[in-house]
């Protein structure tokens, strides 16, 4: 074992990926520097072919993934934040989960676009995006969000493998975090929520940094309030079945989404369970989400992304 | 580059299929046999074709919308019958008849297609990178027209391909409107090719109603490309006689078309222009002409039969599979 950062922890597994198959190459603009540090150091290691630095060309670098991916190529794009999934929503949202379903499913995309997402560092309204939602309204992108270092890893490793398109959403908040890794090769497989805290009277699901906070308000409340934070780790897949074996079991649930509310995953959840739960709850659920605001510069961000004393004050009240 | 008789009448077949099945698709559209789109191409064919014909197999191609990109699969050697079912939404079209309108043919190095215009560009930046790294000197022929070439993706697309030297040879077919928008409201100069010139790419304009023209530029231009040079821009100017789409308004510029202008477009007709050179140099005969004609007809037959005797594609548990590799 030993002590990883979240963003070390996303770097081995690009350089374990990139070692173990030579089909694996990853392009991006500044990948040879990488500003939050997640590609750096695998140029040296993997040389100019392999990690390819590339102008600030979203679509090219987006659009070249798919045409390699056509060729049996393995790329990884990486698209620094999130929010530029936009200059690139073409590639990224219609021409990549699309192209093997459209062409009779001959074909498979083996694509993984990585960027960080997320607020919670005052850098405004361009840079703070958590745009999952979006992605889960175009069938055929799978989306990972992986909230600690231990499930960055292994969430990466097995979204490199997967013969699909997949974003791959780092969070820019949890770079500082540090956890055991282990020295051994390991996976997790996508679609496999984790239960974080096991608890009896409500249900709070949250995935990347919002589960960090969740599982902060559960410590909180313990003695008062015996809460179960689940992690879904993946959105596309999602492992539904978890998340209803613990509404079952508690009967209240409290989502927590950082995207923006309105259309919001949050709500998509909600009606998930409503349709295959509804009989089962105690009370109506409730969710914690961005306000329906773009993402403030400066110190006016906390008015806009969930607080913690929010997620506290949903629990509360969900469990009256 | 010189060409043998049987390049030149190879040429002049495929040139002849691809207007056949120009006709036969704007009739099973009008007859409703269609379940969705198709932009007729006659009479500016001959640069599909004459991009196409000389490819290797295992070069890879983006076909151009213009005619749906018949003629330049056609060229490539693939056997139309299948895109054709493809248009008539049947299981044994190209894409099992969820695509309609795109086209797969993996072994012919047609890798997919995309129906929003400035794809060829990105994605083929993809090709060309991987085509470099295979090694084995395959290069990659993106078509397109001028009005794509107004997208934004043609600029990441291009420089990238020329800094990375990729080998990518760009084949515009410049007709003069962009669906119902004329060049001259799109683009401020006379040659759309002087876009390439500003990434130092070579560009070279050609006659696209000269199928002849048309092949050898695009041959030099894949040459440079398989010795490792890099990049080439052709520029096919060609025209269009027919509206956008069939059925769609025969308009441009919010004005309905001067059809004298059209007539006297129509005067630059490739087939019969080739036809008449090949008569008199003595490369074909008029015999040969009725024997290609009468071929091309029966090969349209068969692929209408095939499609029409095609099931339909209504199988819904072909949604999941298709969405996802295991």
């Amino acid at each position: 074992m030993r002590l990883l950062q979240y963003n070390e922890a996303i770097n081995e597994a690009l350089s374990e990926e990139l070692a173990r198959d030579e089909k694996v190459f990853l392009l991006g603009e500044g990948v040879g520097v990488s500003s939050l540090a997640t590609t750096r150091g695998l140029v040296q290691k993997f040389g100019p072919d392999r990690v390819i630095d590339t102008p600030i060309a979203e679509a090219a670098i987006t659009g070249c993934a798919i045409g390699a991916a056509t060729m049996g190529y393995r790329p990884i794009a990486d698209l620094m934040y999130s929010d530029f999934l936009y200059t690139a929503a073409d590639d990224v949202l219609i021409r990549a989960p699309q192209w093997r379903f459209l062409h009779g499913g001959r074909q498979s995309l083996p694509i993984v676009f990585i960027a960080g997402s997320g607020g919670y560092r005052k850098v405004g309204p361009e840079h703070s995006h958590s745009p999952h939602s979006i992605m889960l309204h175009h069938p055929g992108l799978k989306v990972v969000v992986p909230s600690t270092p231990y499930d960055a890893k292994g969430l990466l490793k097995a979204s490199i493998r997967d013969d699909n398109p997949v974003f791959y959403m780092f969070h820019k908040a949890l770079i500082g975090m540090k956890e055991d890794i282990p020295e051994e090769e390991y996976i997790i497989p996508l679609g496999q929520a984790k239960v974080r805290r096991e608890g009896t009277d409500v249900t709070v699901v949250a995935a990347s940094y919002m589960n960090y906070l969740a599982i902060q308000a559960a410590d909180k409340l313990k003695g008062e309030i015996s809460v179960e934070v689940i992690d879904p780790r993946t959105l596309e897949p999602l492992d539904l079945d978890t998340i209803l074996k613990s509404v079952i079991k508690t009967g209240r649930v409290v989502i927590v989404d950082e995207d923006t509310e309105r259309c919001g995953f949050a709500g998509e959840l909600m009606a998930q369970i409503m349709e295959h739960a509804f009989d089962e709850l105690d009370a109506p659920i409730k969710r914690v989400c961005a306000a329906n605001y773009p993402i403030p510069s400066g110190f006016l961000e906390k008015f806009v992304l969930p607080q913690p004393a929010q997620i506290l004050a949903a629990i509360r009240e969900v469990v009256k | 580059m010189k060409f043998s008789k049987k390049d030149l009448i190879k040429l002049y077949t495929n040139l002849v299929r691809a207007r056949t099945f120009d006709m036969l698709c704007t009739r099973l559209l009008a007859e409703g046999k269609f379940v969705s789109f198709y932009h007729e191409g006659a009479w500016g064919d001959a640069a599909g074709v004459g991009t196409a014909t000389f490819l290797r197999k295992d070069d890879i191609l983006y076909p151009h919308h213009r005619a749906h990109g018949f003629p330049h699969m056609i060229g490539k050697g693939v056997d139309p019958k299948y895109y054709l079912a493809e248009h008539c939404g049947r299981a044994t079209g190209c894409c099992s008849g969820v695509g309609t309108v795109h086209a797969l043919f993996e072994e012919y190095g047609i890798l997919g297609q995309s129906a929003i215009l400035g794809a060829q560009f990105t994605v083929s930046v993809g090709w060309g990178l991987a085509a470099k790294k295979n090694g084995t000197g395959q290069v990659v022929v993106a078509s397109f027209g001028d009005g794509t070439l107004a997208r934004g993706t043609w600029h990441e697309g291009a420089n990238v391909a020329v800094l990375w030297k990729l080998p990518i040879v760009y084949v515009l077919e410049n007709n003069g409107i962009a669906q119902y928008v004329s060049l001259e409201k799109a683009y401020p100069l006379k040659d759309m090719a002087s876009l390439a010139a500003g990434y130092g790419m070579p560009a070279v304009v050609v006659d696209g109603q000269d199928i002849v023209a048309v092949a050898e530029a695009v041959g030099e231009a894949v040459k440079r490309a398989r010795q490792g040079k890099g990049p080439t821009f052709v520029e096919c100017k060609t025209i269009r006689v027919t509206s956008h789409g069939y059925g769609s308004p025969h308009m441009v510029d919010g004005e309905q078309r001067d059809m004298n202008m059209v007539e006297e477009l129509k005067k630059r007709e490739p087939l019969s222009m080739y036809e008449k050179n090949l008569l008199k140099q003595g490369i074909i005969t008029k015999e040969d002409i009725e024997e290609i004609a009468k071929a091309a007809k029966e090969e349209a037959a068969a692929a209408e039969k095939f499609a029409m005797e095609s099931p339909i594609q209504e199988d819904a548990s072909i949604l999941d599979q298709y969405l996802y590799a295991e």
